[in-house]
């Protein structure tokens, strides 16, 4: 029997790994979160089947959020960031479109929600969608985004850190998670990533340095592996 | 050799700042397979739009609804269904829509054929997934359609649902525009008991 004749297997998600809601501070928890229980289902077809062509349906390649053209840069800590998207059993998911999107260096987004008193620069969008390749590696070339205060009474801070959505190849293995860079004091502070109540799964959240010699003195590297849910779960495709 | 076992990254919420420029044309659209493909000629074309709302039945305004479904002849182009070689390759089942300020979405796509996966045989349907500002998870249900009321009373999924809730995951059959028929879904992420669209967890 070969690899993709195994079952496909989506164990329940381990203890202490979703956030918990609702989270105080974050009024929209409230309002957003389902009251009602939510019933359990198995996974059928339609949970382990998805597109797996979706780069064709959304196109893929802008990979270099720092230059948005030539000769203009934006401001900010230039960095990069690369990792592979892998199943539970650490095979590479080929293939796979990779959505990243950020605020700015001054930590406000180019959008039309978010009006706060912060400089917009017009050298950067903030927003990125890139193709696996066949070992499941991405890359995106950008700006460390800064930190944010959530306008609410009693305000916090949102540590630097960038949204990746991640579609891969099943319903199941669908994934929009947060990245947040090693060694930031706002890490300890920010309410949503400690809604994660499992301390090691709150540190699989956190990039880690990569080393210049793998990247060059042009950016300030950074590597993040991001394993999506599911046992064999990428499928091969002769 | 036994590969090492890893743990999926914790989810988190989409927030409110979803780029507006990862929407184009067409993403709503599950009956081409891209952009500038021609539609499936397959299956009967139509339109599916609701109101996405949260508590006190407030719009959900930049949500995201992402569609997934099989093709007319109820196949999915993916091996691990056992007839995915003849599932129709200009159709994707695949689509992607956000709601305006009034919480509105819709898709254009086609009514899936139905299909027996083990000893069971599944109703016409397409898989719901749902993503906003404060939902740190995304949520997931199964959208039916109204015309197949005997394979419905069979379908494994629908009836995990008493059957009082049974008929909020059927879409309302709306009549034709421009010679389309449209359907009807809205979704309520947060209310009471009669309010709330019952959610799956998977």
């Amino acid at each position: 029997m070969s690899e993709s004749r195994l079952p496909r297997r989506f164990d329940p998600w381990p203890a202490g790994v979703q956030p918990q809601v609702p989270i105080e501070g974050y009024p929209s928890t409230w309002d957003f979160t389902p009251a009602q229980s939510l019933f359990p289902r198995p996974a059928t077809r339609t949970e382990l089947t998805g597109p797996l062509d979706l780069w064709r349906k959304l196109p893929c390649g802008e990979s270099n959020l720092a230059v948005v053209s030539p000769g203009r840069i934006a401001l900010g800590q230039l960095i990069h960031i690369e990792g592979r998207i892998l199943d539970e059993d650490g095979r590479p998911m080929c293939g796979a479109v990779v959505e990243l999107w950020q605020a700015n260096a001054a930590g406000r987004y180019l959008h039309a929600l978010d009006q706060r008193a912060a400089p917009l620069d017009p050298d950067f969008i903030g927003n990125g969608r890139v193709r696996t390749d066949d070992e499941g590696r991405y890359a995106f070339f950008t700006i460390k985004p800064g930190a944010y205060p959530v306008p609410v009474e009693d305000t916090w801070w949102r540590p630097p850190h960038v949204h990746f959505s991640v579609l891969g190849s099943s319903t199941l293995s669908r994934l929009v998670t947060q990245m947040y860079f090693p060694g930031d004091p706002l890490n300890d502070w920010d309410r949503i990533l400690n809604s994660v109540p499992d301390p090691a799964a709150r540190a699989r959240l956190i990039a880690r340095h990569l080393p210049p010699a793998q990247v060059g003195d042009g950016w300030l590297g950074f590597r993040h592996d991001i394993v999506l849910r599911g046992r064999n779960a990428t499928p091969e495709t002769p | 050799m036994t590969p090492a076992r890893l743990t999926p990254l914790s989810q988190h919420t989409i927030g409110p700042f979803f780029p507006a420029s990862f929407f184009r044309e067409g993403d709503n659209d599950l009956t081409r397979v891209s952009a500038d493909a021609r539609p499936t000629a397959l299956g009967e074309r139509i339109v599916i739009g609701g109101r996405l709302s949260k508590l006190n039945g407030e719009p959900v305004v930049n949500g995201i609804i992402e569609l997934w479904q099989a093709d007319s002849a109820g196949r999915f182009r993916h091996p691990e269904d056992p007839a995915w070689r003849e599932a129709d390759p200009d159709f994707l089942g695949w689509g992607r829509a956000w709601t305006d300020a009034d919480g509105r979405y819709s898709f254009h796509t086609i009514i899936p054929g139905g299909y027996a996966e083990g000893n069971q045989r599944r109703a016409p349907h397409a898989n719901v997934l749902i993503m906003g500002a404060g939902l740190m998870r995304p949520v997931h249900t199964t959208l039916f359609f109204p015309e197949f009321a005997q394979a419905n009373a069979i379908d494994p999924v629908l009836t995990l649902l008493p059957p009082v809730l049974r008929p909020r995951l059927v879409a309302f059959d709306e009549g034709r525009t421009n010679g389309v028929r449209a359907f009807r879904f809205d979704i309520r992420l947060r209310g009471n008991r009669e309010e709330e669209t019952p959610f799956f967890e998977v």
